[in-house]
């Protein structure tokens, strides 16, 4: 193992499950995982829907403090770098602190998109725990909630909060929910679900301006009127925590550039998560998700490879969104989301959205049909081959999609042309072996 | 606790490398044959009580559908996260191919 010291910035998920994989993998060396957030990585998925609902904080760190004390991590809290020097390996911590590494793994992530002119009072944005708790407690305090964009956070919330019995509006400048994740069409469904529910969905909506009201809570100028709300949640979207990276040198656009193998330009300097810009041939560019699957898959591969395994990440990016009683799951990159070939039915809610490219798969994107996401999700990393008719019809399970092995000539052995033959309890138990392995045409 | 045992399905409906469900005693089971062993589970995955039969079955590797956690359906043991478990039931098959499953109840 040539690497002593590895430094991990970044306390969420990603970076939690790289040093627990370090570890795993007999790295007996110094980990430091420096995070900004008081506490011990945890799950973040919860902070938009069960934990609103009342479900407490504490079940959802990855590991407990005991663990990180256990395995000698030192855990650096409430700190954040704040420069990197990749000549003299030394990274520059907010306390004024400065510590040295053979091996930095930048886990940063993203931050809320925060308007301009919006915010203060009355108004929310979630990523922490933190956030979460206050987001909590003012949708507990509020009659009237109020969503500034409807992403998979706005839709969350709201899901959250008509749950919770308060009046619920969803504002979107775009012209369905989920838009740029789903397009039109399956945004439109989405935002049925959410009317049905209760929820004031209101796309096409540009706000103008946000006002504190003198008693608490919000007025929201909008081009069609004036909305009052308790609470505000802006959830307009993310910025990748890049800035230490930018500063120190090193290519940075959307989000800090790697290779396959997690490494950024300097050596020893690798980034994982929702801040990595990850050089991917499959898509011939840069691809960066904010998938808390793809984080975890991203700490563990990058441990390996930072200990000297090449390991080139072609894991399917994943990721789920859990509304109401309805499931939205996607596998792989969907691309254009006009082009999208239906299995199922938008009206019924239970459908597989397919991206095709040739007669390859790229992409699905279901609701409420978890069976399909998994069978694509292996098809993408296999060879198969689809056409719009069979990605249609319901009738063709997806998994026979699989391109077959390849064919196998059988001929009669020699011995029996010879006039051998097996023996009759033998073609018995070929024949009819009662816990046979299924044979998949 | 006394052991009870309670009659499934026969082992003939119950391919090798597949799952199904049962219902035993109003507990959801899932059977799952590994290599021509059959073992009981809860159908509940540890993570949100989802269905594990909806779910995908790969050599020893159960996926569940609703979130991706995978265990190994040989041990039980969770592999992704792996500190997860599933609830494992007694299993047995009898001379006749009928699989038993013991729930404790």
């Amino acid at each position: 193992m040539s690497k002593s010291r590895l430094v991990v910035v970044g306390g969420g998920v990603g970076g939690a499950a790289a040093v627990v994989e370090l570890r795993k993998e007999g790295f007996d060396g110094s980990i430091t995982l420096i995070s900004a957030e008081n506490t011990v990585p945890y799950e973040r998925p919860p902070l938009s829907k069960e934990f609103l609902l009342g479900a407490p904080a504490a079940d959802s760190t990855v590991e407990d403090a005991a663990w990180y004390e256990q395995q000698e991590i030192e855990l650096l809290l409430g700190v954040r770098g704040t420069q990197l020097d990749l000549t003299a390996r030394t990274i520059t911590l907010s306390d004024g602190s400065a510590i040295g590494y053979d091996g930095l793994l930048l886990a940063t992530g993203v931050r809320p998109r925060i308007l301009q002119g919006i915010g203060g009072e009355g108004v929310c944005y979630l990523r922490t725990v933190t956030d979460a708790t206050e987001l909590r407690d003012r949708i507990r305090a509020a009659e009237h909630v109020a969503m500034l964009g409807g992403g998979f956070i706005g839709c969350e919330i709201a899901a959250a909060a008509i749950q919770l019995g308060k009046r619920t509006t969803i504002l979107e400048a775009l012209p369905s929910l989920l838009h740029r994740a789903l397009g039109p069409a399956l945004g439109d469904v989405v935002a049925g679900i959410h009317r049905d529910k209760g929820v004031d969905v209101r796309t096409g909506q540009f706000v103008t301006g946000v006002q504190r009201r003198p008693r608490g809570g919000v007025r929201i100028g909008t081009a069609e009127g004036t909305i009052e709300a308790d609470v505000l949640v802006v959830g307009v979207g993310t910025v990748p925590n890049q800035e230490l990276a930018e500063q120190a040198g090193l290519p940075t656009g959307d989000g800090i550039a790697v290779d396959e193998c997690f490494a950024t330009a300097a050596p020893g300097v690798y980034a994982i998560g929702d801040v990595a810009a990850q050089h991917l041939p499959r898509y011939g560019r840069h691809v960066r998700v904010e998938h808390h699957d793809t984080a975890i898959r991203h700490g563990r591969a990058a441990a390996r490879n930072i200990l000297g395994r090449r390991e080139p990440f072609s894991d399917v990016h994943w990721f789920w969104s859990d509304q109401y009683e309805h499931s939205i799951q996607s596998a792989g990159i969907a691309g254009d989301t006009e082009q999208l070939i239906i299995r199922g039915s938008l009206e019924h809610r239970s459908f597989s959205a397919f991206c095709l490219d040739g007669d390859r798969l790229r992409a699905v994107i279901s609701l409420n049909r978890p069976r399909d996401v998994l069978d694509v999700r292996r098809l993408i990393t296999h060879n198969h081959s689809a056409t719009v008719d069979q990605l249609r019809d319901e009738s063709v399970p997806l998994k026979r999609l699989a391109a077959p092995p390849s064919a196998v000539t059988v001929r009669p052995s020699p011995l029996l042309q010879r006039g051998h033959r097996m023996g009759q309890d033998t073609c018995r138990r070929i024949g009819h072996r009662r816990t046979g392995r299924r044979h998949h045409p | 606790m006394s052991v009870r045992w309670q009659e499934t399905i026969n082992v003939d409906d119950l391919w090798e490398g597949d799952m199904t469900a049962v219902t035993v005693n109003g507990e959801a089971v899932l059977l799952v044959n590994i290599d021509g062993t059959v073992r009981a589970y809860s159908n509940r995955c540890p993570h949100q009580a989802s269905a594990l039969d909806e779910g995908d079955l790969d050599g020893e590797t159960l996926t569940c559908a609703k979130h991706l956690w995978e265990f190994n359906a040989a041990t039980g043991c969770g592999i992704n996260p792996d500190n997860a478990r599933l609830t494992s039931f007694g299993c047995k098959v009898g001379d006749d191919g009928t699989v038993y499953v013991d729930i404790g109840r």
